[in-house]
């Protein structure tokens, strides 16, 4: 054990070093990428906690991403700004005085979405499956027309500009890795076991003494607060938001990272996050002019899509549950295969459990 | 097995991505190539696909007729922004870091324009756009021009018709609530009347529908009972058309006047005989041409499309030789150059009238008035900008 938490340690450096490197020799369009993967990670994994390990089919993350942008956007913007920005309607004056550093903002906005994860979470958590997943989708959409709506504080569909870009890889990336370690402790310790002992069974979950409302909810509430996290992230990275940002497709954006990575496996969904958001940018070149010396296509719009799409069959095809499954990262695996014999002379019999 | 196969695929894709990453930068020798990249970031895709398409027409028709400057030759870049604000500034970043592109053109959609204006902006890359008219696209970016005016015009031009040429004293507003377009022009109408009329009253309603509506008649049924004398109704065709075609079978009989986005054809089909009489602003018309460039330009998209050019397309060609004017005014293929030039563009003739940039970067350009009569779209009065 002792091996393996060196080897974290040693990985997470290593980790980091690289990403330093990335940080300063990346141009930076590569670097918008890298920092995307990071914010692609921390929304995965928030989903993948409701979703995946809680087993609650939910798609309103979309709407707590609205939130999060929308407090976090709103604190860091300054008053003058602000009054530039909302010239349709003037800004509520309450909003304009509201005002607080990037950490604080972000995570007051990932407090904010936490709240409305709760307050969703309360009363239609009595349903289950595919009435969950309405439901929460049906949410994610109220609170978008809302934003719409209220024009005096959200500016309605004109949406917010000039929001500071601070968003740099150490944001990114620091918060994606704490968010990795969070999860990672939290799924180690007695709620983990709880919650999913909840997805396997519920009436053998109760009947062992776990406590279903109160677990799914802290599932729905932590969920939702780092869905909060990542739409602030990605407020400041973008400085610009609006309604139209949050439609469904976002929601299933993520769900797609979390589907392709392995639903209910944190491993997963970093890797297919990481994968997903750059393989889009990778695939640009299919749209462009291409010359095979012989002969010259022009460019078709659309042709990545199409690509990506295929290279997604293909993975589900072969890997039904995901790149992953429920499989995490394992140091005893890694080292115990016989390509990396150096560390272990004797071959054991593999050690990847369902649950590790 | 599997196992070996998951981590060499991931191994694999992680790897490409890098390659390909480092790939495209090694040929980028900008000052002695023979080459002038001007990037399009439009909508190629997506729910906009149909905007961005029309304004990649005109660009790549002006490109055509005008391929070369300072002798070398003009070579088109297109990035794709999705219809998604995420990728748009995905997109943004790539030409301004990948391509290296001299000067950007675009987007459809103020949205993503707006998205990828302070890329633009850091970058130094002058960025030129062709119907993106949110006064935000503009505002405190001196790298973003646009050769269309802007929703305060526009607004203020249909104010000043409703007004003066209609009489009308009361007028209903119904707005797309969920459209930041018809949001902007929605306030900058309500400015201008009130302004013609002098009293606060003269808007007697306003009532709001998302995109996608289908059923206006609860809205309809309250403006009724105000008995407006006109209705500005900015917005989408589809909704637009439906809006007046469900206002004429409740029988409200004021005319509707609105803005460019109901002049697609798609308008007329389905509003049919409802629609007579309906009253738009837009940038440019096909019966009269405004300059000698469009009568080029008419002549050259009708040879190669065989059909008539929309507004946007127009609107693109010139983005286009506004660039090209700039770069060849200025001599160089420097973009803070270029964007000098650009920013001083004065009485430049384009396709879709005479180009003044304001200090904002904005178009002072006139506007069309156009009217739907026997189930066609009818070239109606030219309105000259206010200076």
């Amino acid at each position: 054990m002792k091996k393996h938490r060196l080897l974290t340690a040693l990985a997470v450096v290593a980790l980091i070093g690289l990403l330093g490197v990335f940080n300063l020799t990346f141009d930076s369009y590569k670097l918008r990428i890298l920092n995307l993967c990071g914010i692609y990670i921390i929304l995965g994994l928030s989903m993948n906690l409701i979703n995946g390990f809680t087993g609650l089919f939910s798609l309103g993350h979309a709407g707590f991403m609205a939130v999060g942008a929308y407090v976090s956007a709103l604190l860091t913007m300054s008053p003058e700004l602000k009054d530039t920005v909302f010239y349709a309607v003037p800004i509520h004056p309450f909003v304009k005085a509201m005002s607080a550093p990037f950490p604080i903002a972000l995570l007051l906005g990932g407090i904010a979405a936490g709240i409305v994860g709760g307050v969703i979470a309360a009363p239609i958590l009595r349903l289950k499956d595919d009435y969950l997943a309405i439901a929460t989708l049906g949410f994610s959409e109220i609170i978008r027309v809302v934003a719409t709506n209220l024009q005096s504080i959200t500016n309605g569909p004109l949406g917010l500009k000039g929001i500071d870009r601070v968003v740099n890889t150490g944001w990114s990336w620091g918060l994606a890795i704490l968010t990795v370690y969070f999860i990672k402790k939290l799924m180690d310790g007695s709620y983990g076991k709880a919650i999913l002992a909840i997805r396997e069974d519920e009436i053998a979950a109760e009947a062992m003494g776990v406590n279903l409302f109160r677990h799914k909810m802290y599932s729905f509430i932590i969920g939702a607060f780092f869905a909060g996290i990542g739409g602030g992230l990605l407020a400041h990275m973008l400085g610009t938001i609006d309604p139209l940002m949050f439609r469904f497709i976002l929601t299933f954006n993520i769900l797609l990272i979390v589907v392709l990575g392995g639903i209910g496996s944190i491993t997963g969904t970093v890797i297919s996050a990481c994968v997903v958001t750059s393989m889009m940018e990778v695939l640009r070149f299919l749209e462009g002019k291409m010359d095979f010396g012989f002969f010259q296509i022009q460019g078709i719009p659309g042709m990545r899509m199409v690509v990506f799409s295929a290279l997604l069959m293909i993975v589900i095809l072969w890997y039904p549950r995901g790149l992953m499954g429920t499989k995490e990262f394992n140091w005893d695996y890694i080292l115990q295969r016989k390509y990396l014999n150096i560390f272990n002379k004797k071959k054991k019999k593999k050690t990847v459990s369902e649950e590790n | 097995m599997k196992k070996h196969v998951a981590l060499l695929l991931v191994f694999m894709l992680g790897l490409a991505t890098l390659l390909t990453g480092c790939g495209g930068t090694t040929e980028q020798a900008s000052e002695e190539s023979d080459v002038i990249k001007i990037g399009i970031f439009e909508p190629m895709t997506g729910a906009n696909a149909a905007g961005g398409e029309m304004e990649v027409e005109g660009i790549k028709l002006a490109n055509e007729l005008y391929p070369e400057v300072l002798g070398k030759k003009v070579e088109l870049v297109i990035a794709d922004n999705k219809s998604d604000k995420v990728e748009a500034a995905n997109a943004a970043t790539m030409l301004v870091d990948k391509e290296k592109v001299s000067a950007v053109i675009g987007s459809w959609g103020s949205s993503f324009s707006i998205a990828a204006g302070p890329i633009f902006k850091d970058a130094g890359i002058p960025a030129v756009g062709a119907s993106c008219t949110n006064p935000l696209v503009t505002m405190g970016n001196e790298y973003y021009s646009r050769v269309c005016f802007i929703d305060s015009f526009q607004g203020t031009v249909m104010a000043n018709y409703a007004y003066n040429e209609l009489g009308a004293k009361r007028v209903a507003i119904i707005q797309e609530i969920s459209s930041d377009y018809s949001v902007g022009l929605v306030k900058y109408f309500e400015e201008a009347f009130v302004g013609f009329t002098g009293s606060e009253d003269s808007i007697i309603g306003k009532a709001s529908y998302n995109t996608g509506d289908q059923d206006f008649t609860a809205q309809l049924t309250n403006i009724k009972e105000l008995n407006p004398d006109a209705i500005f109704a900015p917005g989408n065709y589809t909704e637009g058309a439906l809006l007046v075609k469900q206002a004429r079978e409740l029988g409200i009989d004021v005319p509707f006047i609105a803005t460019d986005t109901w002049e697609a054809p798609e308008f007329l089909e389905i509003g049919g005989e409802s629609v007579e009489g309906a009253v738009f602003s837009t940038f440019f018309t096909t019966e009269v041409p405004i300059t000698d460039e469009s009568e080029k330009f008419l002549k050259a998209y009708r040879e190669k499309y065989d059909k008539e050019p929309a507004s946007v397309t127009a609107l693109g060609y010139d983005a286009y030789l506004v660039i090209l004017n700039a770069i060849e005014q200025s001599g160089s293929t420097d973009p803070a150059e270029i964007n000098k030039f650009i920013s001083q563009t004065k009485d430049f003739e384009g396709a879709a009238g005479m180009i003044s940039l304001d200090p904002n970067g904005d178009a002072i350009k006139s506007a069309v008035i156009k009217e739907v009569k026997d189930g066609e779209f009818k070239y109606l009065t030219v309105v000259e900008p206010i200076q």
